[in-house]
């Protein structure tokens, strides 16, 4: 009977404790984030752990974050095909130039109601909504033009030229000093298109301001701004060799070598120029598109941008993560490792060295917001500089191509 | 006439778990993919519309679509003719060696255990970094040519690691071939005073015509495919000087107008073209095989 009494008292005390742990056991969510920058990944992947940690004290839940990273070349492709299979992951980065077309897709959650949409600067905000609604949470945001070696311009005594005229007596000085003007790195096709990205963006801010509205109309042509031409053959005549064996990433450890004075590339290699030369004094220069020095600007624009998918299982902890982004005590913290720009009230941290270069051009007026060309023109123009750059195409033939091609893109869209 | 009823029902049975894996991945896409290719889908709207033969008509004045496909003629010639030729004459080199046969077949069969990927991004480094440093500090001037850049070279550049990918597997299946062949036929042809040469043109190569069969018709359908080598050594460029079928397709796919239609409609046309070629290669090579 003792016996008895003793098991059944055992019993019921381990039942007890059973369904107390069951009672106390946290909720568990499995969160699935697909980001297109695996340079990144340890950042975020410490940032989702933070994340993690916070919901499981503040919420009782046990998020499992996933981040997944594929390379850039291959993202946009995955993302769709993720998409288009029903597979889509709770969060995803995309360009903010794409949230047009994602949005009619359906495939953005309206975070206008969220406390990151108040944190964030009005011009960020604004890039980052359609019809007034906050459709991701922008992550970079940039002021960029061309990279240069300020070592190298101080020992040939040289100012930053701000007109075509001055670009080209920088070139003769540097050559006569035996330094390479341009690092050229052409092996992948965006980075030559970042040459008609800059010379483009400068023209139509300063002297063709309507061309672009005109070129979505059909009315305008590329010969109206063949002038980006000259700019743009200055900088291949001007350039390190073999730049179709040079990817981006070679090009920026190059030229922090010193093996190039000037890099048309974004603030975005600083991270890979800094790590191979931790002694570079890197500056940003606008791109002088011809002599009116109103055309010289640097790139102000809000690229990789994170939006929540619209029928995710998980979505209070997706707009938890958002948010979380943009969290008043950890963000600084993440967007400086990262190097990104500050772009929200709760970023209270100094911005790198080289990037206020680029913030003097913004604060004088000499700044454009990055034009919105159709993906397909973006595409073509990195193909036809490299076909400039070994003498396959002629420019007449790229004016030709680049106008049917936006014509198409009209077409279709 | 019943057991040999029953007899046809297990071998279906047999067969149904590799027949349903066809079926549902690769019948059922292929098929499924005409549909699509009569629409204006661009993989991410949830909705598209039915614009029946229109991409059909717009295919035959695509210049970039049959610039690709003239590129790829070239590469299929190419690599079939090449790499059958070397896997034949290494499978003929190892098997007339008394020693060490193993190591050999090992080392020339590694290649293929490679993923095409990682072996493209190897062979970048050798075309980007190696032959520039034998160029400049090894005096080999020869090798000074833009590899990547230059439209022929990058040709050459994209057939030799096709090359380097696929002749080990073909190798193989020349000597299988090879050790099939009776000593006796061949002793009985050096007594009665043929050279090796003879011997290999009147004895041998009759012989493995089945194996020259089935590895044509292997390279003819991957190098139709090729896709994995250019897009990790030129990327289809400069420009699209180097671009493949293929990789045309995946361009209208995933980049630009993200067009899903329409490339599907290059699929399809694509998958015609094939279907054309390997009939009149398997057609002239079985009735080869039939005169002898």
């Amino acid at each position: 009977m003792r016996k008895t009494l003793s098991a059944l008292v055992a019993l019921a005390m381990l039942l007890g404790m059973v369904s107390l742990a069951a009672a106390e056991a946290a909720d568990e969510v499995e969160l699935n984030v697909m980001m297109s920058f695996p340079r990144y990944m340890e950042q975020w992947e410490a940032y989702a752990q933070q994340f993690q940690e916070k919901m499981l004290l503040e919420q009782n839940v046990k998020v499992t974050v996933n981040i997944e990273m594929p390379s850039s070349d291959q993202y946009d492709s995955l993302l769709q095909a993720r998409l288009a299979g029903d597979d889509a992951p709770d969060l995803y980065t995309l360009h903010c130039n794409n949230l047009g077309l994602y949005n009619k897709a359906g495939h953005l959650t309206d975070l206008s109601a969220q406390p990151l949409a108040d944190k964030l600067y009005p011009d960020i905000k604004t890039a980052v909504s359609i019809d007034g609604k906050v459709l991701a949470v922008p992550l970079e945001s940039m002021a960029w033009g061309v990279l240069y070696n300020k070592d190298i311009f101080e020992a040939c005594e040289l100012a930053v030229p701000r007109t075509l005229t001055e670009l080209r007596r920088a070139c003769e000085v540097l050559t006569e000093n035996e330094y390479t003007p341009f690092m050229l790195a052409f092996q992948e096709q965006w980075v030559p298109q970042l040459m008609t990205a800059l010379t483009l963006g400068g023209l139509v801010s300063g002297e063709k301001g309507d061309w672009l509205d005109r070129m979505y109309t059909d009315e305008a042509s590329y010969e109206e701004v063949r002038e980006i031409f000259d700019v743009i053959t200055l900088i291949m005549q001007n350039g390190t060799a073999r730049a179709m064996e040079e990817g981006s990433q070679q090009g920026a450890a190059d030229f922090a070598v010193g093996k190039a004075a000037m890099f048309v590339q974004g603030t975005w290699a600083a991270s890979t120029i800094m790590e191979a030369n931790p002694d570079m004094r890197l500056g940003v220069l606008a791109l002088p598109v011809n002599d009116d020095i109103g055309c010289t600007r640097v790139n102000l624009s809000t690229s990789t941008v994170l939006a929540v998918y619209p029928e995710t299982p998980e979505m209070e902890m997706a707009l938890a993560f958002a948010n979380y982004v943009l969290d008043d005590a950890d963000s600084s913290a993440l967007f400086e490792s990262c190097g990104f720009n500050p772009l929200a009230t709760c970023h209270d941290y100094p911005a790198a060295f080289w990037v206020e270069d680029a913030s003097a051009y913004v604060a004088e007026g000499y700044a454009y917001r990055d034009l919105v060309l159709p993906s397909a023109v973006t595409d073509e123009q990195g193909k036809l500089l490299q076909e400039l750059y070994v003498g396959t195409v002629t420019v007449d033939e790229i004016i030709e191509t680049l106008d049917a091609t936006f014509q198409n893109a009209n077409k279709l869209n | 006439m019943k057991s040999k009823r029953r007899q046809n029902q297990i071998l279906l049975l047999c067969v149904l778990p590799a027949l349903s894996v066809y079926l549902v991945f690769k019948l059922f896409p292929a098929v499924s993919g005409i549909y699509y290719a009569m629409t204006d889908w661009n993989g991410i709207n949830r909705e598209f519309g039915f614009v029946g033969f229109s991409n059909f008509i717009e295919v035959f004045s695509d210049r970039n679509f049959w610039r690709s496909v003239a590129f790829t003629f070239r590469y299929v010639a190419v690599v079939t003719l090449v790499a059958n030729a070397a896997a034949l004459l290494l499978a003929v080199a190892i098997e007339s060696r008394r020693r060490m046969k193993g190591l050999f077949r090992t080392i020339y069969y590694m290649p293929n255990m490679i993923s095409m990927v990682i072996g493209g991004y190897m062979w970048m480094f050798i075309f980007t970094r190696v032959v520039y440093y034998l160029a400049d500090d090894w005096g080999m001037k020869f090798l000074d040519v833009s590899w990547i850049g230059n439209p022929s070279y990058a040709f050459v550049a994209i057939v030799v690691v096709s090359m380097w990918g696929s002749v080990g597997y073909l190798m193989i299946i020349y000597m299988a071939a090879l050790q099939g062949i009776s000593p006796q036929l061949r002793e009985a042809a050096q007594l009665d005073g043929a050279g090796s040469f003879a011997v290999f043109r009147r004895i041998v190569f009759p012989l493995i015509r089945h194996a020259i069969t089935i590895c044509v018709f292997w390279t003819l359908n991957s190098a139709f495919q090729v896709f994995d080598v250019i897009y990790v050594l030129t990327g289809g460029g400069p420009g699209r000087a180097t671009q493949s079928v293929a990789l045309n397709i995946y361009e209208e796919a995933f980049t630009g107008n993200v067009r899903f239609g329409y490339a599907t409609t290059k699929s399809t046309v694509l998958f015609v073209i094939v279907l054309l070629v390997t009939l009149v290669q398997l057609r002239l090579m079985r009735r080869k095989e039939h005169e002898m």
